[in-house]
């Protein structure tokens, strides 16, 4: 299969969809012609025009607002936040209008929009431009988390998102846009909410999702030079959540680390360990470890990041200190 | 549309109406069957009936928090509105809405509202830039008040609007009160000034003169679906009441209270009627009776209504 990196899968994704549904548009921060500071759209403003890449002022409440305006009213946005961090820029839009509004109008308009979110740390971009805050949204219900690991992932995720009729918050992260791998051409979709076992093991567990994948990878690599066979089970994001999956492997190790890339309080991880611990704790033949970044505002002093977000040498140790 | 007699005498009907389901609503909250957390019209219903009298029945609304006579005027049912209010099942929600409504009506292009008052400016925007996107030629209006003009969102909305001249047409309702603290010390500047830095067109107009309202938004709303971009009305007008409904209004004095009770724009529409020519005591009474059996027979129909139990609580939070 030919391979293709996370960065051209979204941009494939986007570029299939908008060429399938003349309802989908684009808007964001320096999206159109540029595309992208990242380059992650690169070619859609020349391939579709102004009426459907649209740059738009720094106005982060009126990107996410807007897009809200214009899904209830017959048209399916994709809308860029430049950073994820910038969703605390438009809170209000996009906990509540983007996430709430279909329900709390009795459920007679939807509001099929994604919001794209740049996330995570990539050497350098400080407290405001290095967050993972996909898990601020668990508590506010209505729009689903997803978040991919990988370039197939990333295509065939977006692209059921922006054919759900549900707003779909999709944080991909910065570090992975070189990153790359086999991507089906075509109409590759991959269903929203359904997890996915990047390796299978029968020793221990490790949950992770977005750029946290590959460290668990990486570590079950070197555990399986150490005669230990680890799970690595991909969540794709936050919501819906396949508890089933994750149960279902822990009942078969008895031994489950979650791994997240956000500050270890309060993030996905301990969602997912106080669900395992209340539907699962009869299956777990060790306590529950989690792993997240330090919790502190990530430096921007590159090296001391390095010493804030979670290694792969950090999750070796504790799949070494589950087993032992 | 012109401002023909049958206009004017439309107007006058729907205020009427308005206030008239507002005086049945308070009565159900005396009587327990409603919450009382409801903020009252009287005194606006000049502005939002004659601004979206000017609107096609396709146009998007984004109205406010301050009575319903705006989603009267767009066509909203009166016992969808009390189902609303009572919280069952006869409401446009389905038994969600209780006090402070999210009344929606899709094909009536009522939207709906924003719990964080400013917020609707966002959507309004985007909805413009989709009706513009689309060539529908559907205008948007959104209202909100003085005290939601100083929020952020506003900025947003309205340097969207006036750089890509999305069809929106903001009406600030001016009442000189954000809850209790009065606009003269809240504000710098004017509201219709703004729109010159948005790239906008301003508009100023007496809020209680129910005419002259709707000759300033049909002028603005045909702009914005000529393509000639968004407008900014401030209507200037007045609360009769206290913010909410069970607001003992001790922050204005009984003089600026009894300044405000003469300019009732319902008192004031139906003089000018009556002055001109243009309706008769007998049309005009005939005309309110109608109205108060009209709001009664809704009444009744929505207590009906049958309350929605437990099962409602997961219901179309996700398609």
């Amino acid at each position: 299969m030919r391979e293709i990196t996370y960065m051209q899968a979204i941009n494939e994704a986007m570029a299939e969809e908008m060429e399938r549904d003349e309802r989908v548009i684009l808007m964001g921060e320096d999206v159109g012609a540029m595309g992208g500071i990242f380059g992650v759209t690169t070619g859609l403003f020349d391939r579709f025009g102004p009426d459907r890449v649209l740059d738009t002022p720094i106005s982060e409440m009126f990107i996410v607002g807007g897009a809200v305006g214009a899904a209830m009213t017959g048209l399916r946005p994709i809308a860029e936040l430049q950073f994820a961090d910038f969703i605390w820029n438009a809170a209000d839009e996009t906990y509540a209008k983007m996430s709430k509004w279909r329900y709390m109008h009795g459920g007679q308009v939807t509001v099929p929009m994604v919001l794209r979110l740049p996330e995570g740390a990539t050497g350098g971009g400080g407290a405001e431009h290095s967050g993972c805050p996909e898990a601020s949204m668990l508590p506010h219900p209505g729009a689903h988390i997803v978040v991919p690991s990988t370039p197939a992932d990333a295509k065939g995720l977006l692209k059921s998102a922006i054919r759900s009729d549900d707003p779909v918050a999709f944080f991909e992260h910065k570090m992975l846009y070189a990153t790359k791998g086999p991507v089906p051409e075509g109409d590759h979709l991959v269903p929203i909410g359904k997890a996915d076992i990047k390796r299978p093991g029968t020793d221990v567990t490790v949950v992770a999702w977005g750029r946290m994948v590959s460290l668990a990878l990486q570590a079950a690599d070197r555990a399986a030079a150490d005669g230990h066979e680890v799970e690595v089970l991909d969540t794709r994001g936050l919501r819906p959540l396949d508890v089933p999956a994750i149960l279902a492997s822990v009942e078969k190790t008895g031994r489950l680390l979650i791994v997240q890339e956000a500050p270890k309080s309060g993030g996905g991880a301990s969602e997912i360990a106080a669900i395992v611990a209340e539907e699962g704790l009869d299956l777990l033949e060790a306590p529950i470890r989690r792993i997240g970044a330090a919790d502190v505002p990530i430096p921007q002093n590159a090296e001391l990041e390095r010493f804030a977000i979670p290694t792969v040498d950090d999750v070796q140790v504790a799949i070494k200190e589950l087993l032992a | 549309m012109a401002l023909t007699t049958d206009t004017k005498k439309d107007i006058y009907r729907t205020m009427f109406l308005a206030q008239a389901w507002e005086q049945a609503l308070l009565r159900l909250m005396d009587e327990n069957l409603a919450p009382a957390s409801y903020h009252p019209g009287r005194g606006s219903e000049g502005t939002e009936v004659a601004a979206t009298a000017a609107l096609r029945p396709d146009d998007y609304l984004l109205y406010d928090h301050r009575g319903m006579a705006h989603i009267i005027a767009k066509g909203v049912s009166l016992v969808e509105l009390f189902g609303d209010f009572l919280g069952n099942d006869l409401g446009t929600t389905g038994g969600l809405g209780a006090g402070i409504v999210h009344v929606c009506k899709p094909e009536l292009g009522v939207l709906g509202q924003s719990g964080t008052l400013g917020g609707s400016q966002l959507i309004a925007a985007g909805a413009a830039l989709s009706s513009k996107l689309r060539h529908t030629e559907q205008v948007t209006m959104c209202f909100f008040g003085d005290g939601a003009a100083n929020r952020g969102t506003f900025h947003e909305a309205a340097n969207a609007a006036g750089a890509w001249k999305l069809p929106l047409v903001f009406v600030v309702q001016n009442n000189g009160w954000a809850v209790s603290v009065p606009t003269s010390y809240s504000t710098g500047g004017t509201f219709h000034d703004r729109a010159i830095g948005y790239g906008m067109t301003g508009y100023e107009v007496d809020g209680q003169d129910p005419f002259a309202v709707y000759e300033v938004a049909e002028e603005a709303v045909e702009r914005a679906r000529s393509g000639g971009g968004p407008s900014l009305i401030e209507a200037h007008t007045v609360r009769l009441t206290g913010h909410y409904a069970s607001d003992p209004d001790g922050y204005r004095s009984a003089e600026v209270r009894a300044a405000y009770a003469e300019k009732d724009p319902i008192v004031k529409a139906r003089l000018m009627l009556l002055e001109q020519g243009l309706a008769t005591e007998d049309e005009l009474r005939g005309m309110e009776q109608t109205a108060l059996d009209e709001v009664q027979t809704a009444r009744d129909k929505a207590l009906t209504g049958t309350k929605p139990g437990a099962e409602r609580l997961h219901q179309r939070v996700y398609v």
